[in-house]
């Protein structure tokens, strides 16, 4: 993948770019709001590692920017305790974020979930979400779960959707209001409610769950992805 | 309205119209008892008649009264009941000596009832401004803050004409009102400023509050206008001074207070650099040797040793990372918790989350659930009781036997929701247990130190500000084994979800 670090910390840019050209990528860096939307609009880049906090402005700033620039997947870096940074970048665009420090094997596996999603993205992933354990056929309003169909209700089914189509991703709760409520302000007591409601027809232990994962304070995440066999 | 507000305020009070309508009638009815005693040819009678009216009129209104009447008595007396009669003078020499001693007497009566009169009335002012005094002064003993001088004093007004004040102090270089918000550049603006809880501008004195180390500001009283006959003002120099001493009293209270908090930051700034030096500097040499051995000794260290020092150095910055964000976390609670932050979370959500970390984290450890609720709302920041649950779980892991499971129990109540998180290690004795919650404490040994001594802290610290209690108490009598219980109250559940078919 082409990738953008935007991050005025050179020790981290340092850090990441041998890492990242060795699995094959080819890294651009950026140290400022500035230079990173020059380097978007001279090249294409399927990916921006974007750091919020940047010298000359607020990195949440540039998403939608990017996004009208780019087709590039946003992956933000942020400290963990700044959830509310976290929603306002997704909700302005961004694909996922990943908590600061973290490790290079966290880093590669987000990069591989965006990278496979832009494989995807404009493929099957349209009909249907295949993965080993979870199956699910959107238009036929199909769920499998190991082979097994599993009943859904709609409000159900459209919240797995969305879970589904970020497979791998953070959904943020105000998505997947919109989704199950069609209201981003609704009560977040009903989204949690039909959460607990998949968990218990999906996960091996509701009260433990593996496949959906909850990002607390920031919404919910599949942890698995699109899978389809080639 | 202003125009009749303004002639009643100069028109005679009727209080003191009545009193003026019944001295004349006594005056009256002494001339026509005189007159009458004098028609019955009792000259001494009338005499004495006339007099005790004239010292009835100045024993009732004063000197003032008791003069003006008498030299009217001498005038009516002369003129018009003493022989000759309509004619100022005597006729007979007889008649010179009760003349001249009616005078003297009745002028001396009358200003010697009227002197008393007015003393009494004096002396009953006088008592009624020392009780005032001394009931502000016994008042203001309950006042701790400079605000409450004014307040406290208020509450006791009016006596006679005062009926407001307010008091400004002298506060880092600017004048403060005391009791409101925002300051006065100057005395002057003080001084004209016009009195805010009264409709119309009233009349001030103002005086200066002098205090043992130089002057605390000014305080202004207000009186109602002044009416005629209405008694001077109360002693204000001595009201002043004894407002002057409770603020300076609670001045020096508010400075002991600030020097005690300077104190408590001061203890724990040295708290905070003697902890950072440790736990700061201890990853670091660990990762700093690691490093430099590793590109120093590359070529003749086994891939066993290269490895065990590569572990070394991504668990120092683990330990680091955690650091820094218990550091990040004390300043949250030390900065206050805004509620804001704060929206609707199930601990057993949450509790999941938690566990998925910790079995990852510590793979070789057991835990045991127990949960009684599928679910339990309260009202809490997610991230923060992530963080909470975490380190009280870590806490257990890390301090609980190895071989035993820690057992993590989530109930509801009536109203709350129960999480304990209970360990069989060797146990806290006593004598810290009061004090595992406090900042930077670590039980035990202070050699074989682990942990940074805040993650109860900051745990204690989020539970407060969502409301909710956490303790730990020993699990069995010989005081092995620890419950850490987090009790938080419960919110009330929003109807069950809407069904949608199937």
């Amino acid at each position: 993948m082409k990738i953008l670090i935007v991050d005025d910390e050179p020790a981290i840019v340092g850090a990441l770019t041998p890492v990242l050209s060795a699995q094959g990528h080819d890294i651009s860096s950026a140290e400022t709001v500035h230079d990173a939307l020059a380097a978007a609009v001279k090249s294409e880049f399927d990916l921006v590692l974007l750091d919020l906090g940047l010298p000359d402005g607020d990195g949440i700033e540039i998403i939608a920017k990017l996004r009208e620039l780019t087709g590039a997947s946003i992956i933000v870096l942020s400290a963990r305790h700044l959830e509310q940074d976290k929603i306002r970048a997704l909700d302005e665009g961004a694909d996922d974020y990943v908590d600061k420090p973290f490790g290079i094997g966290e880093l590669l596996a987000r990069l591989r979930v965006a990278q496979r999603r832009r494989e995807v993205v404009d493929g099957s992933l349209n009909d249907e979400f295949v993965s080993d354990q979870l199956y699910m056929h959107f238009r036929r309003h199909e769920v499998r779960l190991f082979g097994e169909e599993v009943k859904l209700s709609p409000k159900e089914f459209a919240l797995l959707e969305v879970l589904c189509r970020n497979g791998g991703q953070v959904a943020t709760q105000r998505k997947l209001l919109i989704a199950g409520w069609n209201d981003p302000h609704a009560d977040g007591q009903y989204l949690r409610s039909y959460i607990a409601l998949l968990r218990q027809k999906l996960e091996f232990d509701s009260s433990e769950p593996a496949l959906i994962l909850t990002e607390p304070g920031v919404g919910y995440r599949l942890s698995i992805q699109h899978n389809p066999v080639r | 309205m202003i125009g009749s507000s303004k002639n009643r305020d100069h028109s005679m009070a009727p209080g003191r119209l009545a009193n003026v309508v019944i001295d004349i009638s006594i005056f009256v009815l002494a001339t026509a008892g005189t007159y009458l005693a004098q028609f019955m040819d009792r000259p001494i009678t009338a005499v004495l008649i006339f007099l005790m009216g004239v010292i009835a009129i100045g024993a009732r209104s004063g000197v003032y009264s008791g003069v003006v009447a008498a030299l009217t008595a001498s005038f009516v007396y002369n003129f018009f009941l003493s022989e000759p009669v309509f004619m100022f003078g005597v006729s007979t020499a007889d008649e010179i000596v009760p003349l001249i001693a009616f005078n003297v007497c009745a002028i001396a009566a009358g200003a010697l009832a009227g002197r008393l009169a007015d003393s009494a009335k004096a002396a009953r002012a006088a008592e009624r401004r020392s009780r005032f005094l001394l009931q502000v002064s016994g008042e203001l003993q309950q006042a701790i803050s400079a605000s409450d001088v004014a307040e406290i004093t208020r509450r006791l007004l009016p006596l006679e004409r005062l009926v407001d004040l307010e008091i400004y102090i002298h506060r880092d270089g600017v004048l403060q009102r005391s009791g409101k918000e925002g300051h006065v550049p100057d005395a002057l603006t003080a001084l004209l400023a016009d009195n805010t809880s009264g409709q119309t501008p009233s009349p001030f004195r103002a005086h200066v509050l002098n205090a043992s180390n130089g002057e605390h500001g000014i305080v202004k009283f207000f009186m109602a206008p002044k009416q005629r006959g209405d008694s001077e003002l109360p002693d204000l120099q001595a009201l002043a001074n004894l407002l002057a001493l409770a603020v300076d009293r609670c001045l020096l209270l508010e400075r002991a207070t600030e020097a005690a908090a300077m104190q408590r930051s001061e203890e724990l700034k040295t708290a905070i650099l003697s902890s950072v030096s440790h736990d700061l500097r201890t990853p670091l040499t660990a990762i700093e040797a690691a490093a430099s051995s590793l590109r120093s000794f590359r070529s003749t260290l086994s891939d066993a040793q290269k490895d065990t020092m590569l572990d070394t150095i991504n668990e120092q910055c683990s330990r680091l990372n955690r650091y820094t964000a218990n550091l990040l976390d004390m300043g949250r609670i030390q900065s206050g918790i805004s509620e804001k932050l704060l929206s609707e979370v199930d601990i057993a959500e949450i509790l999941g989350v938690v566990l998925n970390s910790a079995r990852q984290l510590f793979p070789d450890r057991g835990i045991t659930k127990d949960l009684r609720t599928p679910f339990a709302l309260v009202r809490a920041n997610p991230a923060m009781l992530e963080q909470v649950i975490f380190n009280v779980l870590e806490n257990a892991l890390v301090h609980g036997a190895s071989d035993h499971p820690v057992v993590v129990r989530l109930d509801a109540h009536e109203e709350s929701a129960v999480l304990e998180i209970a360990d069989s290690g060797p146990g806290i004795a006593p004598a810290d247990r009061t004090h595992i919650f406090e900042r930077f404490y670590r039980a035990g040994d202070r050699f074989h130190r682990r942990g940074s001594g805040l993650g109860l802290y900051i745990a204690k610290g989020f539970i407060d500000a969502f409301g909710g209690t956490i303790s730990a108490r020993s699990l069995t009598e010989n005081g092995t084994g620890t419950g850490v219980t987090i009790e938080l109250p419960l919110v009330a559940t929003a109807a069950e979800p809407e069904q949608d078919a199937l």
